[in-house]
């Protein structure tokens, strides 16, 4: 039997490397959890992609329809991973709907999931309906494809963004002292679309710092501000409550500049949810003894290896959200290397 | 209810009344005493449109609050900690108006060294959007007029009169007008200031530059004083002018 790899996870990093893989001609599995191939992006109907301001299908969905086409790729969707022994190049797969694989080399990409904004009640978020979080504010625009407020369905007046919800927090432990490293600038580009289509809607940025970093800052931080009049306010919001009498919510905080106690009121709170690694990243590590950050649990490549996609772990490679916060194009590009460190691991011959 | 750190809270939030109704219930005596709270309780978003609309305003998005204009402001450095542009364009934006007033004692200090201009990183002009937001709480009513712009119209209705100013006249004129008195010779109604019940001080600062002017310069200084100095074709500029000056609504002793 010829040597095969095996991709967990059919997200964007899983999907560059499977891509990677099954176009160099090497036999590969990718297992997915899930009944449909492209990651939380596609699942969770994102709306516009950072930094290119793209669609999710127009990122993710060449990488399925190549990966889905390819002979050379067995894609098994609905599965999940069981057990994994030996070593490489020999490990042996267990999955849930009771095939094993044999694999000589494992491409893990397993991801990551949004923090549950449930756990800082102080929020409000699951007791006043207008306080929703940036995911369900991307759901709203792509699935309804309009504005509103979901306790009278009206248009808000003034929309709050509540940065580093579940990051940078020791509070919750020590799991989310991680910064989201997306959510500043997700938050510039949701603001200036809400600014697009809704000039008259005001919208409040609540900062501590405002992280675009790199080439982030323009698009993400100077132009909301500069072209469409979002507004920053410093300060982190620490509570958020409800005003019987004029139905609007009242977004609690101490404006830092200014240094004052402030309580104003809003129609629309969004909170910028942290990233946490996914309940199949810490399986997965469990299972085949991959080293963890200690604090938040995302995965770390090996201490010795240059590039951060080698693990540990012999002939397991490691690619995108598992192994903390990105964006989806760097999760990509992270799946593609991983995929082709993995041919170069079994030694795979490439003829053209 | 006795406060016994009074001097902790600002004299005008402490409201004490005779009788005190709250919600129905009456809280006269001990409880009349009310301590209005620090609490921004919102933004005046109007005000920031205001200052959009001014020509000299425009930039004033382009701040993120880096403040290298604070840093390189001399009025900040060596006057007055209040005196803070990079604050002044964050209140303005979003509208903080009862903070902007807390400092209209200070807002209009600007000496116009244009370093925070220079220096912007971000391109903003600052001075430029501070004279805009003055602008905006003048026009709404929101600071007196400030002081420095008292002396820019003595000196613009000079220039408006005769394309330039006189320098004896601007100087002794504006003292006039700050009340003090000036002797003034019967027929030519000019002003002689070292007569008469002139003040002693302004006697020396008049006397002191005239002594060590060389005599050529001061016989131009007695012409100039004499027959006013006026720019050439001066009366058609001011026709234009005037027109300007009407369309945008500026008015003038003349």
């Amino acid at each position: 039997m010829a040597k095969s790899v095996l991709v967990i996870g059919g997200g964007p990093a899983g999907l560059g490397a499977a891509k990677a893989l099954g176009s160099l001609g090497i036999p590969t599995v990718l297992v997915e959890k899930e009944d449909k191939l492209g990651g939380r992006p596609v699942i969770e109907d994102y709306h516009t992609l950072i930094p290119r301001k793209m669609k999710p299908d127009q990122v993710i969905g060449p990488f399925v329809s190549d990966v889905q086409n390819n002979p050379n790729v067995d894609v098994k969707l609905g599965t999940e991973v069981e057990a994994i022994e030996g070593e490489a190049p020999n490990f042996k797969v267990k999955l849930s709907n009771g095939d094993t694989v044999e694999a000589s080399a494992i491409v893990v990409a397993t991801g990551f999931q949004h923090f549950d904004p449930k756990r800082k009640g102080e929020l409000g978020y699951g007791i006043y309906p207008d306080v929703i979080t940036n995911l369900e504010l991307e759901q709203m625009f792509s699935r309804e494809g309009k504005l509103y407020r979901p306790s009278n369905g009206e248009l808000p007046k003034r929309v709050a963004f509540v940065f580093c919800v579940g990051s940078r927090d020791r509070q919750l432990g020590v799991t989310n002292v991680h910064c989201c490293r997306y959510g500043c600038a997700l938050s510039g580009l949701q603001g200036t679309e809400i600014r697009e289509h809704y000039p008259e809607v005001d919208v409040f940025c609540y900062y501590m710092d405002v992280r675009t970093y790199g080439t982030w800052e323009y698009p993400f931080y100077w132009e909301p501000q500069e072209k469409h009049g979002v507004r920053y306010v410093r300060g982190r919001i620490a509570e958020i409550t409800y005003s019987p009498s004029d139905g609007r919510l009242r977004v609690k905080h101490e404006d830092t500049i200014v240094q004052r106690p402030s309580e104003v009121p809003m129609d629309l709170v969004v909170l910028v949810l942290g990233m946490e690694p996914s309940e199949g990243t810490k399986k997965i590590a469990k299972m085949l003894g991959l080293a963890q950050d200690p604090d938040s649990l995302f995965l770390v490549p090996a201490e010795e290896a240059a590039s951060n996609i080698t693990s540990n772990k012999a002939g397991v490679f490691i690619a995108g959200a598992c192994k903390g916060p990105i964006d989806i194009e760097s999760s990509i590009a992270e799946g593609e290397a991983a995929g082709a460190e993995a041919a170069a691991f079994i030694g795979a011959k490439v003829t053209a | 209810m006795a406060i016994h750190e009074r001097s902790l809270v600002e004299p005008e939030r402490v409201l004490r009344k005779e009788r005190l109704v709250i919600d129905g219930v009456d809280v006269s005596g001990d409880w009349n005493l009310v301590i209005l709270p620090r609490v921004i309780e919102d933004y005046d978003l109007d005000f920031l449109d205001e200052v959009l609309k001014q020509p000299e305003g425009k930039t004033i998005l382009q701040c993120y609050q880096c403040s290298y204009c604070t840093a390189s402001c001399p009025v900040h450095n060596y006057w007055d900690e209040r005196y803070n542009p990079r604050h002044f364009i964050y209140l303005a934006r979003l509208g903080l108006i009862d903070e902007l007033q807390k400092r209209a004692d200070v807002i209009w200090r600007c000496v116009s060294c244009h370093k925070c201009t220079h220096r912007c990183p971000k391109g903003v002009l600052v001075e430029e959007t501070l004279k805009a937001i003055l602008k905006v709480m003048s026009k709404k009513g929101l600071i007196e007029e400030y002081p420095s712009k008292k002396f820019d119209t003595f000196f613009l209705e000079a220039v408006f009169e005769h394309g330039r100013i006189e320098d004896g006249e601007l100087l002794f004129g504006w003292i006039e007008k700050q009340g003090y008195q000036v002797f003034k010779d019967p027929i030519l109604k000019k002003p002689i200031p070292f007569l008469g019940g002139t003040p002693e001080w302004l006697k020396q600062l008049a006397v002191k530059p005239i002594k060590s002017m060389n005599i050529d310069f001061l016989i131009l200084n007695a012409k100039h004083m004499l027959f006013h100095p006026k720019t050439k074709n001066w009366n058609k500029f001011k026709q234009v002018l005037r027109k300007v000056f009407d369309e945008e609504g500026v008015s003038l002793a003349h």
